[in-house]
C-alpha cells in the first residue's frame, strides 16, 4: 500500500489528475459509500445503485483538473453535486422508460395504496409507509420532482446548497420545489 | 381550487414520511457499494470513455479542418463563377457583332449567305425575285 494513505482528498486529486492511478483509486476506496447513499435516495435497485457509483466516478475522472479544493469539505460537496447529476440524469433516463414510469396501476395496487396511505394519514407519527408503495407513488413524478423533494425533505440541503448542486438558479429551485409539492399533493389525493 | 391549507400541510407530511421511505433503502446500498470488481468496472468505464472521447475527438478535428477548408473553396468557386460570367460575357457580344457586322456590311459575301440560309432560298429563287421586281418597275 501506498504510505501516503493518508493523504487528504484534495492531495489524492492533485495526484490522480497528474496520472497516479493509486490515488483514485484510493479516493474511489474512502468515498463510494458516500456515492453509493446519494444514489440509494433515489434509486431501489442494487444494480441502479452501481451505475450511479460507476457513473459517478468516470464522471470525476474526466473532471479531476476542474476541481479546486479550498476546505477540507470541498471534495465532499464536488463530488455530491457530481452524484446528485448522475442521479438525475439516470432518473430522466428511466423516465424515458416506459416500463419504469408504473403509470397504469393495477386495481388491487390502487386500492391497497389507498389503504397504507389512509392509515398513514390518520397516523402521521407511528405510520409505516412500505419503500414499495412509496416508490410506485414517486414514479409519478418527474425527475426534477423528484430530485428537488428529495434532496429537500430527505437529505435536508437548503435551497442555495440545491442550486449549486444542480447549476439551477435559486428561484428555479424555489419554483421547482413550489410545483413538486403541489404535484405530490395531487397523487396522494387521487388516492387518499 | 383553493385547498385547507391545514390539509395541505397533511398531505404534505404524508409526502415527506413517503420520500423518506423510498430513501430507506440501506442494504441495497450497501451491496451496491461493496460489490465484486466495481472499480474494476469503473476503470473499464473510464477507458471506455476515452477511447469514445478521442473518436470524437478525430472527428471533431476532421470538422476544424473542413471549417478552414470552406473559406478556401468559397474562394475557387467565386473566381470560377466570376470567370464564368466574365468570359460569357466577353464572347457571346463578339458573336453578335460578327453577324450585325456580316448584315451591314454590302461587302462582305457573308451577307448573301447570311441573307440566303436565313430564308431558306436558292440562288436561283434570289435571282428571279430580282428580275420580277425589276419589270414591276418597268411596268
Amino acid at each position: 500500500m501506498h504510505p501516503a494513505d493518508e493523504r487528504t482528498d484534495d492531495a489524492l486529486v492533485a495526484a490522480a489528475a497528474a496520472g497516479d492511478e493509486e490515488a483514485f483509486e484510493k479516493l474511489f476506496e474512502r468515498h463510494r459509500r458516500q456515492v453509493a447513499r446519494i444514489g440509494g435516495r433515489f434509486f431501489a435497485q442494487r444494480d441502479q445503485i452501481e451505475e450511479i457509483i460507476q457513473d459517478t466516478f468516470t464522471k470525476v475522472y474526466f473532471a479531476l483538473h476542474t476541481y479546486h479544493g479550498t476546505h477540507e469539505a470541498s471534495f465532499k460537496a464536488w463530488l455530491a453535486q457530481i452524484t446528485v447529476n448522475a442521479c438525475y440524469d439516470q432518473l430522466r433516463r428511466a423516465r424515458r422508460r416506459p416500463e419504469n414510469t408504473l403509470g397504469d396501476l393495477m386495481e388491487n395496487e390502487s386500492a391497497d395504496i389507498s389503504t397504507q396511505l389512509r392509515a398513514a394519514r390518520s397516523d402521521i407519527e407511528g405510520a409505516l409507509v412500505s419503500r414499495d408503495l412509496a416508490l410506485k407513488l414517486l414514479a409519478r413524478l418527474s425527475a426534477e420532482d423528484r430530485l428537488v423533494l428529495t434532496l429537500l425533505d430527505v437529505e435536508g440541503f437548503s435551497v442555495a446548497e440545491i442550486a449549486e448542486m444542480t447549476s439551477w438558479s435559486i428561484s428555479k429551485v424555489k419554483v421547482r420545489a413550489h410545483r413538486a409539492r403541489a404535484h405530490l399533493r395531487r397523487v396522494l389525493r387521487k388516492f387518499l | 381550487m383553493v385547498r385547507n391549507p391545514q390539509e395541505n400541510e397533511g398531505i404534505d407530511r404524508l409526502g415527506s414520511l413517503i420520500l423518506r421511505a423510498a430513501a430507506q433503502n440501506d442494504s441495497a446500498t450497501e451491496a451496491a457499494a461493496g460489490a465484486p470488481f466495481l472499480y474494476t468496472r469503473v476503470r473499464a468505464r473510464i477507458a471506455e470513455e476515452e477511447h469514445r472521447r478521442n473518436e470524437a475527438g478525430n472527428w471533431f478535428s476532421l470538422l476544424l479542418i473542413a471549417r478552414r477548408a470552406i473559406p478556401a473553396m468559397a474562394l475557387v468557386a467565386f473566381l470560377a463563377a466570376t470567370i464564368m460570367f466574365w468570359s460569357a460575357s466577353t464572347i457571346t457580344p463578339g458573336w453578335n457583332r460578327l453577324d450585325d457586322e456580316a448584315l451591314a456590311d454590302t461587302r462582305n459575301p457573308g451577307v448573301e449567305q447570311t441573307v440566303l440560309s436565313r430564308n431558306n432560298l436558292s440562288r436561283d429563287d434570289v435571282f428571279s425575285l430580282v428580275l420580277d421586281e425589276t419589270e414591276r418597275e418597268k411596268r
